[in-house]
């Protein structure tokens, strides 16, 4: 049995992919294993922020042996009428290495066939490793990488190193410039010396030697078992998520852990700021509560003190700014940054924040007749919203991304809590999955906001292009579809368009909102499908939407939920029927009833009056399973209708006014959705 | 009985450090730059394939950051040292690293951290990939493998190490505020800068006149194309670097909106890539002649 270690080393690594990075590469090994029949007692991921890489134990030297089957000629020409082998079964036998005793007959539904059967020997592990394994590097993805050197190989940081063992012997193939070897690199706080291996078995201990503990999981136990001791005679608890716990593990190779302090006035700053100057600064965790974070770090046992008073002094720094920033705001109030955001420019020609903030004010009276909306609230946040921007703190960069979340809090001194809260809520969601605002004052702002964001890019000649999305407006579009649907809210987003582009003022009267329409029904398409439904269905319900985004999302429950019945085809394929035969014709009359003849278009006629009367009450009710089954029961005359008229008649008026009944019956469909962009399995596409 | 790490002491060590790495010493650029990439022995040198291994000090103006000689850790002004190695060394970490050791930091007593820091200068179509290196905490490098500068890929990787000057020397010598530095024996940092703290400061935030500088931009931006226009790659480079502070300085007032910044430094970023282009036509162009000489 043998071992194998790969380990590749590197400058400082991304943490954001380095688990991803390192488990890829792991299970790319595995799999070769599996795929060459090498089979292994264990197999254990390596990572640190300096190496990736995978040691593998009890591997055999040489790949499993198989037998294999290869089929040759069929029999009747296999052999001659004496029952010899003939020129052709010889060179099949030549071609194959086999011999007469490894030839047999087998039967297939073909007929029968000669077939050699023989046993391939394995080829070595050696062999294998060492061509396989750097291809497996090399085909690694990552979101970015670099160049460093002359070499061909891109990797997210500089390759360093590699270390490939098979036992005792290292594999040297190339990669990124650096030939493999035996050679490993200690943590740089212990030694600058080269880490020498004879056999992967030596690597673990001789790397926590070197101060670096390379099994991730084990790492990430020594951190939770730290913080817990460092925590346990404080009186509050650490407060830490698993992704700050991950992320941690990810920059660091030899886990320490030490107690800070901060003055107590710091204690007086909002928890957020509080928690965004600790992150900020490698994570650090915040005892709640208290003064005391818990600093894990990566360095020797011996730098305890160093440690504490460097991460101490530039904490203390950080909470003083932002103290600062806090008192002065607080004295500023918020009523006097709105003042100055008079002086403030938001997008090019198109005003002040101050103006934004005005035109926010008229925009959220479209919402008036929502239910349980506090529009004096509403009104109130609106124009107070934005003044946050001019504050001390959100001018810092560290802490722009607590915009709102300030502005909530300075709203407080001269505000009301709901006011506080619909500013703190009204940027929210900042990201798919984000947390929505939990008030519908908040969430009404929000997507006033919003829309207003990207009539803003679209009037100021910053529209997004395919790779380029320079205010990110792409995610406010989103948001506000995701919003209008979460909260009901019964506000058509092209009225709300409209309505945000009149108060913009006179000089955009005559832009042409089509573009922004054609931009929304894309978000609603992205929103959809992250619900889950499918393409076409989406693309059937937008055919024909009238922008009520709740109510595209119900067409396409109502659809996803009948696409699994039997009926379902029956009912796409009829209305497919209806529209192949529009799809030249460019006018259309009214149906003449005095023109109907044939008893079967005269059934269509009368059905399709009765359903039109129903359907409207269905859909006016968005009772659509309803809808679907009063379409599904037109199906039969149509069959009807098709398989006895001839519509294409030659008779001019008689064709004129049966196209006139089929696009009558066309239109019953559309009014629900598009069927024809419905993709049913095994029809041909068009 | 330990050495006194003055400040320029500091930096002289730093200097012979990297000498004895064969970097040239250069020395800071004539006018008002943001960071010592802006220096044309750094901007322009990267550009093409020739060795190029340079230290410098570099005097880094960043008025936004002035806080009237209040704040212990910001100021308006403060040093770097930017060492460029071109091709970067493979060991150039460990290199890097002993020069801390050089500088009597023990590694075994401290903790360095390489923090992911993807680096750009959206003024000078630059970026790379790197990190910030921190001493206990305290960010005191920026260790960058640039990738693209003026807008063009880079044809040999060069690494950019900026040494915050003041953040070490405050590890060094154990001081936390930077106006308490020893510069020498005699004099602190706040003894030769607190006076230029405070006018500055009012300056950028007070008294500097928008409108006045605006035309000044506009005006050195056309100098700089005219120049550009003429083949003049360096004095074209050097308005560049001008309308570049300009726009810091206006920055720092408060008075441009966030669409105007973007589009103040699209145009420092136009100009910055049009110098990078035409230095490497007319290199082009003056190696199709030497080799139609030879």
């Amino acid at each position: 049995m043998i071992d194998f270690l790969l380990e590749i080393g590197f400058e400082e690594f991304p943490p954001a992919f380095l688990e991803k990075s390192a488990e890829d590469l792991s299970t790319g090994v595995e799999n070769l294993l599996k795929d060459k029949r090498i089979f292994y007692r264990s197999v254990r991921t390596i990572y640190t922020p300096r190496r990736m890489g995978v040691l593998i134990l009890g591997m055999p030297r040489k790949q499993k042996s198989q037998v294999v089957e290869i089929q040759g000629p069929p029999k009747k020409v296999a052999f001659d009428s004496k029952g010899k082998p003939t020129e052709m079964l010889l060179g099949f036998m030549k071609a194959n290495e086999l011999k007469q005793a490894q030839l047999f007959i087998k039967k297939t539904r073909k007929g029968e066939y000669a077939c050699g059967k023989k046993e391939i020997a394995g080829v070595n592990t050696e062999d294998i490793l060492y061509t396989e394994v750097p291809k497996i590097i090399r085909s690694l993805e990552f979101p970015k990488t670099m160049v460093w050197n002359e070499g061909s190989d891109r990797f997210p940081r500089p390759v360093r190193w590699v270390v490939a063992l098979l036992d005792r012997r290292p594999l040297r193939f190339e990669y990124a410039g650096v030939k493999a070897d035996r050679y490993s690199m200690p943590n740089f706080h212990f030694s600058f010396k080269p880490i020498r291996l004879e056999k992967p078995r030596e690597y673990i201990n001789f790397l926590r030697h070197g101060g670096v503990v390379v099994d991730p999981n084990e790492r990430r136990r020594i951190i939770l078992k730290r913080i817990k001791e460092a925590s346990a005679k404080m009186t509050g608890e650490p407060l830490y998520t698993d992704e700050m716990i991950d992320e941690i593990n990810c920059i660091t190779e030899y886990p320490e852990v030490v107690t800070g302090e901060f003055d107590n006035q710091y204690l007086g700053l909002p928890e957020e700021v509080l928690l965004t100057v600790l992150k900020n600064q490698g994570n650090l965790i915040w005892v709640k509560g208290t003064n005391k974070f818990i600093c894990v770090f990566s360095a020797k046992k011996k730098a305890i003190q160093n440690v504490k008073k460097g991460y101490t002094q530039v904490i203390e720094a950080k909470l003083y700014d932002a103290l600062f920033y806090f008192k002065n705001d607080l004295r500023q109030g918020l009523e006097n940054m709105l003042e100055q955001t008079k002086g403030m420019m938001w997008l090019k020609d198109l005003g002040t924040l101050y103006d934004k903030a005005v035109r926010l004010q008229r925009f959220v009276e479209l919402f008036r007749d929502e239910s349980r909306l506090d529009m004096d609230v509403l009104r109130r946040a609106a124009l107070l919203c934005k003044a946050d921007l001019l504050s001390q703190m959100v001018r810092e960069k560290d802490f722009t991304s607590l915009q709102g979340i300030i502005g909530g809090y300075y709203a407080k001194v001269s505000s009301t809590e709901k006011v506080a809260m619909a500013i703190k809520e009204h940027y929210r969601p900042n990201f798919v999955g984000d947390d929505l605002p939990q008030t519908k004052e908040g969430a009404v702002l929000s997507v006033a906001d919003k829309i207003d964001n990207v009539m803003g890019a679209f009037l100021s000649g910053n529209r997004p292009s395919s790779s380029y999305d320079p205010l990110g407006i792409r995610r406010n579009g989103y948001a506000v579809v995701n919003l209008i649907d979460a909260y009901s809210f019964t506000v058509s987003l092209s009225h709300a368009v409209d309505e945000i582009l009149k108060l913009h003022g006179e000089k955009y009267k005559d832009f042409d909102t089509g573009v922004i329409s054609e931009f929304f029904i894309e978000r609603v398409s992205r929103y959809l499908q992250d619900k889950g439904f499918r393409y076409d269905e989406i693309n059937a319900v937008l055919a024909n939407w009238d922008s009520d985004v709740t109510d595209a999302r119900m067409r396409c429950q109502a659809l996803k939920e009948f696409r699994g019945k039997p009926e379902f085809t029956k009912l796409v394929i009829g209305q497919k029927r209806v529209r192949n035969i529009l799809k030249d014709v460019k006018e259309v009359t009214e149906v003449n009833e005095k023109l109907l003849k044939e008893p079967a278009e005269i059934k269509l006629y009368q059905e399709g009056r009765k359903t039109t009367h129903q359907l409207g009450i269905m859909m006016e009710q968005k009772s659509y399973t309803e809808v679907l089954k009063l379409l599904l029961a037109m199906r039969l005359f149509i069959d009807k209708f098709f398989d006895d008229v001839l519509v294409m008649c030659e008779d001019v008026k008689l064709r004129d006014n049966r196209l006139a009944l089929v696009h009558f019956i066309n239109n019953l469909f559309m009014q629900f959705v598009d069927f024809s962009q419905i993709v049913i399995e095994g029809e041909k596409q068009r | 009985m330990r050495r006194v790490h003055t400040f320029e002491n500091i930096i002289l060590e730093l200097k012979q450090y990297w000498q004895q790495q064969d970097c040239l010493l250069f020395e800071p650029y004539n006018s008002e730059v943001g960071a010592g990439t802006f220096n044309p022995a750094t901007f322009i040198r990267i550009l093409d394939t020739k060795p190029w291994n340079v230290c410098y000090v570099e005097i880094s103006k960043r008025p936004r950051d002035g806080r009237y000689a209040k704040n212990p850790h910001r100021v308006q002004q403060f040093y770097q040292l930017q060492v460029i190695m071109k091709p970067a060394p493979d060991d150039i970490q460990k290199i890097y690293l002993q020069s801390l050791e050089h500088l009597g930091l023990k590694l075994k007593e401290h903790e360095v951290k390489f923090v992911k820091g993807d680096w750009d200068a959206p003024t000078l179509g630059a970026w790379g990939l790197g990190w910030e290196v921190w001493l206990d905490g305290m960010e005191i490098t920026q260790f960058t493998y640039f990738q693209q500068a003026g807008g063009i890929d880079l044809p040999v990787i060069p690494v950019e190490i900026t040494y915050g000057l003041e953040r070490i020397a405050m590890a060094l010598q154990d001081v936390s505020s930077i106006f308490d530095l020893k510069w020498n024996n005699d004099l602190s940092w706040g003894d030769v800068y607190e006076q230029n703290e405070l006018e500055f400061s009012k300056y950028n935030f007070e008294e500097a006149d928008p409108g006045f500088l605006t035309s000044l931009f506009n005006e050195f931006e056309a100098e700089a194309q005219k120049l550009y226009d003429r083949g003049l790659v360096l004095p074209g480079y050097d308005y560049t670097i001008k309308c570049s502070h300009l726009f810091n300085v206006i920055e720092a007032r408060g008075v441009i909106s966030i669409s105007e910044r973007a589009q103040m430094i699209g145009r420092v970023r136009a100009l910055a890539n049009r110098a990078a282009r035409l230095y490497l036509e007319q290199n082009a162009a003056q190696q199709k002649k030497d080799s139609e000489k030879t």
